[in-house]
């Protein structure tokens, strides 16, 4: 696991100072987006491993960065993991349609548990 | 005719005229020439006895005839006039009749346009059909609400409700309440997004029995309107409350797991229990949202074809630790065959049963046993949740469905809960087309029962 990239894409600070230190702590390479956007361009930019997604962020969200992935061949392939506050079956279904290969609904996950999606994913 | 003259003329006897009428006067211009033979052809030349006594009757004959022919005459005259009188009494009464026939008729009439004119300004759509399930009339709100127009209607009349299939705009109707108009009540006609209705349909009785069917089509569009917009609201306060309380979550999360450094067991315990307040929080958010995702309706149903006794097999896994925290035993009796699959929502599904097993685990007291046990049935799959707990008080067994109810030995043993587990249950088990129930005995335990209906095939 050590050196694989991991792009966390979250608007709350909270959970992105947390989690992005319990990630680093592992070992894993993490950069920090705060909003679709900034997560787009970083995605580019450094070519992650793994990407964790929030859905509702101010400028672009969840849904539309995965909607530009798909139109992007270099970024198809990487595996998405949703971490939403929410996670009706609605979203579920269009998150899946778009390629995401996991959902967790943040109050349902602590940290740790979202390490161990992680790692099923990308080892 | 009561007054019949006495026609016994020729004897010479008094006239007698029932109910005493004075005998007539008479005729005495009357004159006959007694040497006229043509009046007695019969009569002997030679005079005698016979003779003078033929001629006198013969005489008195003629004294009486005219007597008779003016009193046959006056008689007439006045049979006459009563006859003309009874008819003209006759037609008074028939034109009174044909007066009162026509004021009833009339009233009738008004009678009808009332009702046709309630009929047809009436708030909700109004089908009606005869005895024999024969179209009769719609009101205007049919044409708007279904999109057909007058015409087609029209065309309809006489016709059997299969007809309506051939109107493009009465299909929905028709998938409602069926060829053959069963009794349906209060169900709801999806047309569009801001076009609800509620179609109940009702036997018309008069005292002879059934005389039609009245199909009623309550527009509640607006109170859908309503209801949705109240559900988004709450949806997004709960989504709201969401973001902070994770991020507490984590965050005291990571402390006590020492990701952020080390503390002390003084701060711990504190942590901790900081930490499962906030676990209670986010319980009472999730219920919350469940509530509102049911009454958000169809869209939220993903039906995928399952075996059921294998998603209950995967969830009672779940409860290992608490399980022994409360020193309970939980059950699963695998049916030794497979059972018929079931088309479900499965992320539904499985809430209605953790539901009943959470609420068994909850109360029931220590040394408890929960058994759950799936069985195929007519109607469908039957799944049963049996515990040994506390039970349900009689005199509350009919509320517990209710939203925000809960029993009162219920509160006492745990006082955190929001009363919507049951209620999301039932929503759930019914929109799947399924039924719960349950039976219990205060002290002695509760079994919740609910049947999924098997995959058409």
């Amino acid at each position: 696991m050590a050196g694989k990239k991991i792009l966390l894409i979250e608007d709350e600070e909270l959970i992105i100072r947390l989690l992005g230190r319990k990630l680093a702590s592992i070992g894993y390479d993490v950069s920090l987006a705060m909003d679709g956007e900034e997560g787009l361009k970083k995605m580019k930019e450094n070519k992650p491993d793994l990407i964790l997604l929030d859905i509702i962020m101010p400028r672009k969200g969840g849904f539309d960065v995965m909607e530009a992935m798909k139109k992007d061949p270099q970024l198809t392939g990487v595996p998405v993991i949703i971490i939403s506050n929410s996670g009706q079956p609605l979203e579920l279904d269009k998150a899946k349609r778009l390629g995401a290969v996991d959902w967790l609904v943040k109050t349902e996950f602590d940290p740790k548990e979202v390490v161990e999606k992680i790692k099923k994913y990308i080892g | 005719m009561t007054k019949e003259p006495d026609k016994n003329t020729n004897n010479g006897a008094p006239f007698t005229v029932a109910g005493g009428m004075p005998r007539p006067r008479a005729f005495s211009s009357l004159n006959i020439n007694l040497a006229d033979k043509s009046l007695a052809p019969g009569l002997p030349k030679e005079g005698n006895k016979e003779v003078v006594a033929a001629a006198k009757s013969a005489v008195k004959d003629f004294h009486e005839m005219p007597k008779s022919s003016e009193w046959q005459t006056d008689e007439r005259t006045r049979q006459l006039r009563e006859q003309v009188k009874f008819s003209e009494d006759s037609r008074v009464a028939l034109m009174n009749m044909l007066e009162d026939m026509e004021d009833l008729r009339r009233r009738a009439e008004e009678e009808k346009e009332k009702t046709l004119a309630i009929i047809t300004n009436f708030a909700d759509g109004l089908i009606l059909f005869d005895a024999n399930d024969r179209f009769m009339l719609a009101n205007s709100l049919i044409e708007a609400a279904f999109g057909v127009t007058r015409e087609e209607i029209r065309g309809l009349i006489g016709k059997k409700i299969a007809a309506f299939q051939l109107i493009n705009g009465f299909r929905p109707l028709i998938d409602l309440i069926g060829p053959v108009i069963t009794e349906v009540s209060r169900k709801e006609l999806y047309i569009s997004e801001n076009e609800i209705y509620e179609v109940s349909s009702l036997e018309v009785q008069s005292g002879r029995g059934k005389v039609g069917t009245l199909i009623i089509a309550h527009d509640i569009s607006r109170e859908k309107i309503v209801e949705r917009m109240k559900t988004e609201f709450v949806s997004i306060a709960a989504h709201q409350l969401r973001t902070p309380i994770s991020a507490i979550k984590w965050t005291l999360r990571m402390i006590l797991d020492g990701d952020l450094g080390p503390i002390t067991e003084d701060q711990r315990d504190f942590l901790d229990k900081t930490y499962k307040s906030n676990e209670r929080m986010i319980n009472l958010i999730n219920d919350l949202l469940n509530v509102t995702r049911i009454e958000e309706g169809r869209h939220l149903y993903n039906l995928v074809l399952v075996n059921l006794e294998e998603t209950i097999e995967t969830l009672v896994a779940n409860y290992g630790q608490i399980l022994e925290q409360k020193k309970l035993t939980l059950d699963f009796e695998k049916p030794a065959a497979k059972l018929a699959p079931v088309k479900i929502d499965v992320e539904k599904m499985k809430l209605v049963i953790a539901n009943l097993i959470e609420n068994a685990i909850k109360y029931t007291p220590a040394g408890g046993n929960i058994r759950v046990t799936i069985s195929q049935k007519a109607e469908g799959l039957e799944v049963a949740v049996k515990d040994s707990g506390m039970g349900i008080m009689k005199d509350q067994q009919s509320r517990i469905f209710t939203k925000y109810f809960r029993g009162a030995n219920a509160i006492k043993m745990e006082t955190e809960g929001t009363g919507l587990g049951l209620f999301i249950t039932k929503n759930i088990v019914e929109t799947h087309g399924g039924k719960v129930w349950f039976a219990s005995e205060e002290g002695k335990g509760t079994t919740f029962f609910f049947t999924v209906p098997l995959a058409a095939h």
